[in-house]
């Protein structure tokens, strides 16, 4: 199923040669505005080249489709796809260019391409950028931005989702999958590379050691909102929580938590402050609760594990004794 | 025999796809928060909130203790109204100490539909198996 709409993204990235003169306003407007949901699936939007999202819909006849698209559904299309601006025949088009898509998908005519991805906005942007360009090479960049870039997150390590593969790490506002790339002000933002120059690098989360860049006076954060020269209370206090098994025991340092943290964010609401008093294990951590409330959102994620289970275990000792008693 | 195991999956990816669809495969910076409380209904694009840009500008202690944001995604119900107060994002976003409100969309920067949430975080991602979502 995967592998057929693979075939459809390659072919319809090639299709442009054979329908775009009578298409360039259709696949305009879906470049510039249906493509902000169709291309990635938002709100369970039907994708832009997937024949099987399309089907069920197709079912109903286009007619039924182009009236779904000009007023909307309940389930989450806005009118005219939020856009009232256009004409009606001018959503039709679009429509119909979407439609192209998935009905040339079901006769693939080209041998599937190995990194084909998913269509979004930036594989959409080479397209709208050449409307008038002659349709083959408008096609050329898809293709190449295809096999360059990263792989949707299905399929490269799924079997860790919280290993970011390479192509997918820090991306710029307009091509993060969030920032609406039609909005002004996602463009006016600071791509996440360009903040992080010079900062100390980890393996996770922003690729940031951010208690490096701290300890080291490579950021100087406020701890006060107008006062910039205002100090951290800094306590410096390790607290070791035995844990089952093999795992090496967690210390957790007050040192490094009160150089950004008041005691009040997490005492006593989430952890009362007392050493044996707070039932704590990786499953609510990684529901969110207790060290979840920031590691796996903001702080260092879960998959950084010898951060805090840092305390090797003496595990020769006991062997020791057991070898000693049987003598 | 196949035939059935076909039906027995459609059904399957159905039922994944009624829990999974809405959640895009979002890739975010990690920490952005999205906050869509009010935004999609009154016709602004949702906000993102770039959780490490702030970061590196204010300790944790600054917003969380100081003006008081709770630490959950879209549980502080903040509104224009508040903001233009000096409250929440207004006690520093008033022209002073960083940019005023006059920047809509700065803030309100993303795409429309998007569900309030903290991108790339653990709970998420248990949330929203990529495979599976993509099963289809």
């Amino acid at each position: 199923m995967r592998f057929r709409s693979l075939i459809a993204f390659t072919f319809a990235a090639a299709l442009p040669a054979a329908s775009a003169l009578a298409d360039v306003s259709g696949k305009d407007i879906y470049a510039k505005t249906c493509s902000v949901c169709h291309a990635t699936g938002i709100a369970s939007a039907p994708r832009y080249g997937h024949a099987g999202d399309w089907s069920p819909r197709l079912a109903g006849g286009s007619a039924r489709l182009y009236a779904n698209a000009l007023k909307g559904t309940a389930k989450g299309m806005p009118p005219k796809g939020g856009n009232p601006a256009y004409s009606d025949a001018e959503i039709k088009a679009a429509v119909d260019h979407m439609l192209a898509a998935v009905k040339d998908a079901a006769k693939p005519a080209t041998p599937p391409k190995p990194a084909a991805k998913d269509a979004e906005p930036k594989a959409a942007a080479p397209v709208a950028a050449a409307p008038a360009a002659t349709p083959a090479p408008a096609a050329a960049p898809v293709a190449t931005v295809a096999t360059a870039d990263a792989l949707p997150a299905g399929d490269v390590n799924a079997f860790n989702r919280l290993l970011k593969p390479v192509g997918r790490r820090n991306p710029p506002p307009p091509e993060d999958g969030i920032h609406d790339p039609g909005n002004d002000g996602t463009h006016a933002l600071l791509p996440p590379l360009t903040a992080y120059a010079g900062l100390p690098k980890s393996f996770a989360g922003n690729r940031v050691n951010w208690v490096e860049a701290i300890g080291t006076k490579k950021i100087n954060p406020r701890w006060d909102r107008a006062d910039p020269a205002a100090e951290p209370v800094v306590m410096d206090l390790n607290i070791v929580r035995e844990v089952k098994g093999s795992m090496p025991d967690v210390v957790y340092p007050h040192k490094q938590h009160t150089e950004w943290l008041d005691c009040s964010n997490c005492h006593p609401a989430i952890f009362i402050p007392q050493k044996g008093a707070n039932a704590i294990s990786m499953a609510s951590i990684l529901l969110g609760e207790k060290c979840g409330v920031c590691h796996g959102k903001v702080a260092f994620p879960v998959s950084e594990c010898r951060l805090c289970h840092s305390k090797k275990k003496d595990l020769a000792r006991p062997a020791q004794t057991a070898a000693g008693a049987a003598k | 025999m196949l035939r059935r195991c076909g039906v027995v999956l459609a059904g399957l990816a159905a039922l994944l796809s009624i829990f999974f669809i809405g959640v895009p495969d979002a890739r975010a910076e990690y920490g952005d928060v999205v906050i869509n409380n009010y935004s999609d209904a009154s016709g602004m694009r949702p906000v993102v909130f770039p959780h490490l840009f702030h970061r590196i500008r204010f300790r944790c202690k600054v917003c969380h203790a100081d003006i008081g944001f709770k630490f959950q995604a879209g549980g502080n119900e903040i509104n224009m109204v508040k903001i233009i107060d000096g409250q929440f994002c207004g006690a520093c976003h008033n022209g002073e100490i960083a940019w005023s409100v006059e920047n809509c969309n700065l803030c309100h920067s993303a795409k429309p539909g998007t569900k309030t949430q903290v991108h790339e975080s653990t709970i998420q991602k248990l949330a929203q198996p990529a495979a599976a979502a993509k099963k289809k």
